[in-house]
């Protein structure tokens, strides 16, 4: 058994090209009489994309890639009785994920606080608490480049050496877990994945900025994340982890944790605070920054999921480890949920500087079905889209911003050549009026106004005019709103606008959506050549739309068609039109 | 519930008492939202049935999401002297697969692997 050797083998784009190559293999395999020391697998993914089937050799951790049956007599001759490896067969190095925030997440299990310190969980802290000074942690903090990964990007050593430098026997430590994009999913899964890094991470910034108090903010809608935080804060409080005297030195912590009730607006950080006071979620002007004057008027350091996940490991390895790590204006990694239409949508972990292509295409597998790409939406309501022509754009927060979108707190979803910008920017539009908290006139009418428009041209009923004035509200509204909700509610707006007018031009002139979304504009007809009377339209239609005549004659009346697409999905003979 | 305060000296105790208590064999099911809503209760429920009816000697544990939240739900086997793997999109009944082929009989499941654990992934 201890020599056995395992091929895998799978085709990186799913079309079964890989059961031929099983044969081929299986036959040469036996051919060669090494049936008890070989096992063939096929394996359903290689995590691969556009490589034909990939052949996998364990333990010596060979991969081939567009092998074809008739390679297989050389795999087997070769490669493995002969250990030779065959160099025209090995693939181009790829693009690789580099698990830092997720490093834990699918290896332990969350709710144990032993799986967490048997792989060097609560280390840093300890090197915190009894090597150096704050000043020159939060110096290797500097020196790490770590910005805020919940969107803004602000540095996040500069936060803490403010909260540290102010002078109040009181300071706060809050995790922001009101994660709130249609979409994004990161900091939920760390909080169910590995809850104690990001505890260790509030522990470790409490003690460098001098607070006793550190609190977790995390969204009702969230329960298992909910659950998991606070057996991870059970477990800790119970090995003395967290509570007076910790580690026996002299620091002493405690965490709690507050729910936010799903306003999307508190996961802005003065409103967050207000929320937690147990005040109405509305931002706050700033100055004064929270980390002046925040919780219960008290310094504060605001820092997100993802940030905090960061920490301990920066802590172990170094400002400078980190900072090898990205591009130059961006250091280390950022986790993505990767989702839309892309064939393995999940989360994934990528150096800071990875091109948008390489993420969609290497790590992401390619677009659904093998549509052509449209554009990939970054950084939710605040943020836009990025067309097909600038997926090359390294990924950082300046040139996500140069583009018209946000890096954001890191959802990005693909589009393909079926989706609708207008509708897009609509939804997204939709999304940020139905969460303005409604203290600002800007954010509060503006986006009302805006979104009227969008109404109008997704219905065919505006004319150009009415973009250049949508065009200028959104100005308004970007400059004069009170917050960051209602500052970036334009951007999916200006930047579809930007690098999709045509679309925009499409549906006023044409009265026509490309893509078939937008309801309005669609219309339904029966072809009567290849209609073949079956009724089964009829049945389907919930409105009563579809007629038959005394001479057996279908037809849909569109004073009545609700544009639902009931007959369309129902037709089995493609006699119904939809333009 | 432990009750023992840890010091900076025994924490590194605790560490290497609990790095030396993994589980040579083991599986693991990713019990996040994203696993739990593909269905890993029902698959966790599955292999510690299995497990403990066959009393077999492998630890079965939830953990969390993985990343691939397209193939939930996944489990990842760890068998000594195989490679570790892990299996996506399962069922209860694929489940029962594994305990029989994998564990038992040390046979990789046909078409359900998603990823093979190499040494310089870790």
């Amino acid at each position: 058994m201890r020599n056995k050797k395992t091929i895998f083998l799978g085709d990186s784009d799913q079309q079964g090209r890989e059961k031929a190559v099983y044969e081929a293999l299986a036959a040469a395999v036996k051919a060669e009489s090494l049936d008890a020391a070989v096992q063939l697998v096929r394996v359903a993914e290689t995590g691969k994309a556009g490589q034909g089937v990939v052949v996998r050799i364990l333990p010596e951790n060979i991969d081939y890639v567009q092998v074809k049956p008739a390679d297989a007599g050389r795999i087997i001759g070769e490669s493995v009785k002969k250990n030779k490896k065959l160099e025209d067969l090995t693939p181009p190095a790829k693009v690789r994920q580099i698990k830092i925030v997720l490093r834990n997440c699918g290896r332990i299990d969350p709710e144990r606080i032993e799986d967490y310190i048997a792989g060097e969980g609560y280390q840093a802290l300890k090197r915190v608490l009894s090597e150096r000074t704050r000043e020159e942690w939060i110096n290797e903090m500097k020196l790490s480049g770590l910005r805020g990964r919940g969107g803004g990007g602000f540095p996040t050593w500069m936060k803490w050496n403010f909260a540290y430098r102010m002078d109040s026997a009181e300071k706060y430590v809050i995790c922001n877990g009101d994660e709130g994009d249609p979409g994004a999913y990161m900091d939920r899964s760390v909080l169910e994945g590995d809850p104690h890094a990001v505890v260790e991470g509030m522990m470790i910034a409490g003690y460098l900025v001098g607070a006793q108090k550190g609190i977790f903010y995390i969204r009702a809608e969230y329960p298992l994340a909910i659950k998991r935080i606070q057996i991870a804060i059970d477990q800790a409080r119970s090995y003395g982890l967290l509570g007076e005297r910790i580690l026996g030195g002299d620091f002493s912590f405690d965490l709690q944790i507050r729910l936010g009730a799903g306003a999307f607006v508190c996961g802005e950080e003065t409103a967050l605070i207000a929320s937690i006071e147990g005040k109405r979620g509305c931002p706050k002007p700033r100055p004064p920054y929270p980390t002046v004057s925040g919780l219960w008027g008290k310094p504060t350091v605001i820092n997100n999921v993802e940030t905090l996940a960061n920490v301990a490991q920066i802590i172990l390895r170094g400002g400078a480890w980190f900072a090898g790590i990205g591009s130059p204006s961006a250091k280390g990694t950022k986790v993505f949920a990767l989702t839309g239409k892309v064939k393995r949508s999940g989360l994934i972990e990528v150096p800071m500087g990875i091109t948008l292509r390489q993420i969609v295409f290497e790590i992401g597998g390619g677009v659904l079905k093998d549509k052509r790409i449209k554009a990939v939406q970054t950084g939710g309501p605040s943020g836009g889209v990025i067309p097909e022509h600038l997926l090359d754009t390294p990924v950082d927060y300046e040139n996500l911003q140069k583009l018209g979108s946000i890096m954001g707190s890191g959802g990005m979803i693909v589009m393909d050549e079926d989706d609708c910008m207008v509708d897009i920017s609509k939804f997204y539009l939709g999304f940020c009026v139905d969460e303005s908290c409604g203290k600002c006139a800007p954010c509060r009418i503006g986006g009302v106004q805006m979104l009227g428009y969008l109404r109008r041209i997704s219905e065919g009923k505006a004319s150009m005019e009415d973009v250049d004035k949508m065009e200028r509200i959104c100005a308004a509204v970007q400059r004069a709103s009170l917050c960051g909700l209602g500052q970036t509610a334009p951007n999916p707006v200006l930047s579809t606008l930007k690098y999709f007018r045509r679309e925009y031009v499409e549906h006023i002139k044409e009265r026509r959506c490309g893509a078939k979304k937008c309801a309005s504009l669609l219309r339904f007809t029966i072809i009567q050549e290849a209609c073949k009377r079956c009724g089964m339209c009829l049945r389907a239609c919930p409105v009563a739309a579809i007629t038959r005549s005394a001479a057996n004659v279908y037809t849909i009346d569109p004073a009545v068609c609700v544009k639902c697409g009931k007959c369309y999905e129902t037709c089995k003979f493609a006699a119904i039109k939809q333009e | 519930m432990n009750t023992q305060k840890l010091t900076a000296a025994s924490l590194d105790q605790l560490a290497a008492d609990c790095a030396a208590k993994v589980p040579k064999n083991l599986i693991r099911v990713g019990m996040s939202t994203c696993g739990i809503a593909a269905g890993a209760e029902a698959v966790l429920a599955t292999l510690r049935r299995n497990v403990a009816a066959r009393g077999l000697k492998i630890a079965v544990e939830q953990c969390g999401c993985a990343g691939m939240c397209y193939a939930e739900p996944l489990v990842e086997v760890a068998v000594e002297g195989m490679p570790t793997v892990t299996y996506g999109r399962v069922t209860p009944q694929i489940a029962g697969e594994i305990i029989e082929q994998h564990v038992e009989r040390k046979l990789f499941v046909q078409d359900y692997i998603y990823t093979v654990k190499v040494d310089d992934e870790k």
